[in-house]
């Protein structure tokens, strides 16, 4: 927060997510279809079963192109992207983690060099040395996403991590075994409806058939590991935050109805996949389309929930999304937000923003955008300056909440998916009267009301 | 402090490791990245020149052999890049943050043009492994790959600079008018064209020709003797360029350092003649490889020289910003033991597909896969 800030119109939250899903639905396919091709391969070289090996040809090039282009682009793209628009959490991370991002980057290599010494030996080597190049990918791409989940789960639940600093205690997380289930059984069902399209363009009826068919084992396979991994997952969160999405009364209902359409995606992908594997002579571009479709509905699903349920940490009980920690939550109510976010009230373009508006660009705009996702004017268009103060005071109340709630006791803050406004007094009225005046003409009629 | 530029505070959480094992480490695995950089900026300038020649005979396959190797070098280039980035975050993640968060239109925007780039090339290959012609595809990667490195030289001064930060955020062309930008670009740019002229001619004769074969690739030599040559000369100018463009401070800071720094700067001079000599004097390329291949170790030993001096110069930068940080260190030498035992094993299993898939041919009758 005290790095120089830009509001994207989309929104910080948005980018990132938008970023993210692509490389995950990459990524994920490019684990699974390290382990599907690796098996595939196997058992058509054993039973010298010429369609499935063509099959696997067919899909190598897609592979290839996306993994190593592709997904290692985006990789780095979310890097790049959650080091702009949470720069102090990434900088945290990096300072806790390197060794593990470094040993995910080893992996990582290898499976770019098998990639593409597998791809270009085809009809070079003997069949020995090429399932060997498929089974190091897939051993590789494999391992990359067990080390990296350890990262991915820490974010949301940090075990004893707090207390202890410790690596491990960070890395095997309660929630680092499930992500690793969920994550495997979506990889293996992406792979299957995307190597389903290569499987469509066997020339042979009854070739294409058998080869659907077991594409959709694999899918659905694929699929009841991710519900068990989902399953478990939701277990292995904490109390309040399950407290989120769960329970008859949701805190966020907006979360509690994106989970239940996941699941209806996961359902209907389900269904596709065994509706494949049953009948396989209806397997077709559209069919095919939808279960694509449909998977990666369930992943970009799961990392909303996910995101969702992480509101309003970027790393649970320690750093809030604005990039505020818990820690310094009493010392910046003190000296003011503006002593640390000193960037704030320099824009891009050049121009000097007033106290109020810095404060939001400080502490709100990682979530709030200005007219787009989670807009403020619309937010706070009921909003004169005295109701905003008093929002803002309630708001800064949770501060102690969360301290207390980060310290293990059972509290509940009053706005659990956001941050405390934390700051002194002057800065609340500052921010209030932006608040308010960001409703300019509306104000100015019930004024005239009045 | 009036015209101080406000440093985002160090940040609080210890780095797993002491500062010389990341540096040593940022340094190696930033040489991988920076020849497949040199490769592929290279291959995709001579490619496009290759591809534009009049005598298609003699363009074609050249454009094609650069296409080729660049998919793999810019795989290679790109996963190599990952690493470096780690490390320098490590070390000086607020300065570089912060220089991306003022830059971040074109940071982000680097992805896309990379991408493109990428594409564009095994686009390039595979029309020209099908004998169709590639020139667009090959200049629009040259160009993107180009803009590409641009926007990471702007990226790098702006970090070391804090004091041009609020400049550039009010205006991002004051980042990309830094009087060192362009010759430094120039000058990774050269390094790369100068690098693919010498590999080209080196794959040209490495083995002895076949008697049929002898005249291309003398002629392929030749060509690619002529463009190193050439583009090292303009090196030595660029090179001057860019040493009067650096701050004055951050030169005198660079030379107060004594041996430690002017022995690796001096050095790479040294070796960047030095191959200008051997490239000139190759007249015979097929009769005269071992000259080739001096130019080419000098070319590795200037490369790595001026990598250390480039280093050393973030360094100095940094201390006349007075934006240095000594962060408290944690080392977690169990998760780096982790992190070297994979690495070695992945390296080593790497070497061992590679020897495999360049050696394993079944003869005639033999099943392939
Ligand atoms: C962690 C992200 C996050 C941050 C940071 C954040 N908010 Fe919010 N805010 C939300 C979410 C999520 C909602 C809920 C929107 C909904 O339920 O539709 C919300 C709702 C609101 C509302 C409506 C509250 C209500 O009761 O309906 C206001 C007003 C608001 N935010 C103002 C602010 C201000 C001012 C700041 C900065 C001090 C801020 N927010 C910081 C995420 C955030």
């Amino acid at each position: 927060m005290d790095y120089p800030i830009r509001e994207f119109a989309v929104g910080g939250g948005l980018l990132i997510a938008v970023v993210a899903i692509l490389h995950v639905v990459v990524s994920h396919f490019a684990v699974g279809g390290g382990l599907a091709l690796a098996v595939l391969e196997t058992a058509a070289v054993r039973r010298g079963d010429r369609p499935m090996r063509d099959l696997v040809k067919r899909s190598s090039t897609i592979l290839l192109l996306l993994s190593t282009v592709f997904g290692a682009i985006s990789g780095v793209g979310i890097w790049f992207t959650i080091g702009v628009v949470h720069p102090a959490a990434t900088s945290s991370l990096i300072h806790t983690f390197v060794w593990a991002w470094a040993t995910e980057w080893a992996f990582f290599f290898l499976e770019v060099v098998t990639a593409l010494a597998w791809v270009a030996t085809w009809e070079k080597v003997s069949p020995k040395t090429h399932l060997l190049l498929i089974r190091l990918y897939a051993f590789a791409a494999f391992l990359s996403l067990v080390v990296i989940q350890g990262i991915l789960g820490f974010m949301l639940t940090p075990g004893r991590f707090p207390s202890t600093a410790s690596f491990f205690d960070g890395f095997l997380n309660p929630t680092y075994l499930p992500g690793v289930l969920f994550r495997t059984g979506v990889c293996l069902a992406l792979a299957a409806a995307w190597m389903a399209f290569a499987a469509l363009r066997e020339e042979d009826r009854a070739a294409r058939a058998r080869l659907s068919r077991v594409l959709g084992g694999v899918g659905t396979l694929g699929l009841a590991v991710a519900a068990a991994g989902w399953f478990v997952w939701e277990r292995a969160l904490p109390e309040p935050v399950q407290r989120l999405f769960l329970g008859e009364k949701p805190l966020l209902a907006a979360l509690a109805t994106g989970r239940t359409h996941t699941f209806r995606i996961l359902l209907v992908a389900a269904l596709l996949a065994l509706l494949v594997t049953a009948l396989p002579r209806l397997q077709s571009w559209p069919v095919a389309l939808l279960a694509l479709v449909a998977c990666s509905g369930v992943l970009a699903g799961y990392e909303r929930v996910r995101e969702g349920v992480r509101k309003p940490w970027v790393i649970a009980e320690q750093m809030f999304s604005n990039g505020v920690l818990v820690t310094e939550i009493d010392a910046l109510n003190e000296k003011g937000i503006l002593s640390k976010a000193v960037w704030a009230t320099k824009e891009a373009g050049g121009r000097e923003v007033p106290t109020g508006e810095a404060v939001f660009r400080a502490e709100c705009s990682s979530c709030h955008t200005r007219d787009g996702y989670l807009g403020i004017r619309q937010i706070a268009s009921a909003m004169d300056a005295d109701f905003a103060a008093t929002f803002l005071t309630a708001l800064r109340d949770d501060g102690a909440r969360w301290k207390a709630r980060a310290a293990g006791q059972d509290v509940k803050p009053d706005y659990p998916f956001m941050p405390p406004f934390v700051g002194t007094d002057a800065e609340l009225e500052a921010l209030a009267g932006w608040l308010a005046s960001q409703n300019a003409p509306r104000t100015a009629e019930v004024s005239r009301a009045r | 402090m009036p015209g101080e530029t406000p440093l985002p505070a160090l940040d609080p959480m210890p780095i797993p490791g002491p500062p010389w094992l990341f540096h040593a480490l940022w340094l190696v695995t930033f040489a991988v990245h920076v020849v497949g950089v040199n490769v592929v900026l290279g291959s995709a300038i001579l490619g496009t020149f290759a591809s534009l020649d009049r005598d298609r005979a003699f363009g074609r396959p050249i454009a094609r052999l650069f296409a080729e190797v660049s998919t793999w070098a810019i795989a290679l280039t790109i996963t190599f890049g990952i690493a470096p980035l780690l490390f320098l975050q490590v070390l000086h993640g607020r300065l570089f943050y912060s220089a991306t968060v003022i830059l971040a239109p074109a940071w982000l925007g680097l992805l896309l043009v990379l991408m493109a780039a990428y594409y564009l090339t095994y686009a390039a290959k595979y029309r020209l492994r099908a004998g169709k012609e590639a020139a667009l595809p090959l200049a629009l990667s040259a160009l993107l790959f180009l803009a590409v490195a641009a926007i990471q030289v702007a990226v790098h001064l702006l970090s070391v600079q804090p004091g041009r930060w609020e400049a550039a955020l009010a205006s991002p062309w004051a980042a990309f008018s830094d009087r060192a930008f362009l010759p430094r670009l120039f000058h990774f740019v050269l390094a790369g064209v100068t690098l693919a002229g010498i590999l080209l001619s080196w794959l040209a004769v490495r083995r002895a020709p076949a008697a049929e074969d002898r005249a291309t690739a003398a002629a392929r030599a030749t060509w690619g003797v002529k463009i190193a040559l050439l583009a090292t000369l303009l090196q030595l100018v660029v090179g001057l360029w860019l040493t009067i463009s650096v701050p004055r401070d951050v030169l005198l800071g660079l030379m107060r350092g004594g041996a430690a720094t002017m022995a690796p700067f001096t050095l790479g001079i040294a070796a960047g003649f030095g191959l200008l000599v051997f490239l000139a004097r190759v007249r015979d390329p097929i009769a005269d490889r071992s000259s080739l291949r001096r130019a080419l170790e000098l070319f590795g030993l200037a490369m790595l020289l001026m990598l250390v001096t480039r280093h050393q110069l973030r360094d100095v930068y940094i201390d006349v910003a007075k934006a240095g940080a000594a962060p408290a260190t944690a080392a977690q030498w169990g998760v780096f033991a982790i992190f070297l035992v994979s690495f070695v094993g992945c390296a080593a299993l790497c070497v061992v597909a590679l020897r495999r898939s360049a050696t394993d041919r079944p003869g005639p009758g033999g099943a392939t896969a």
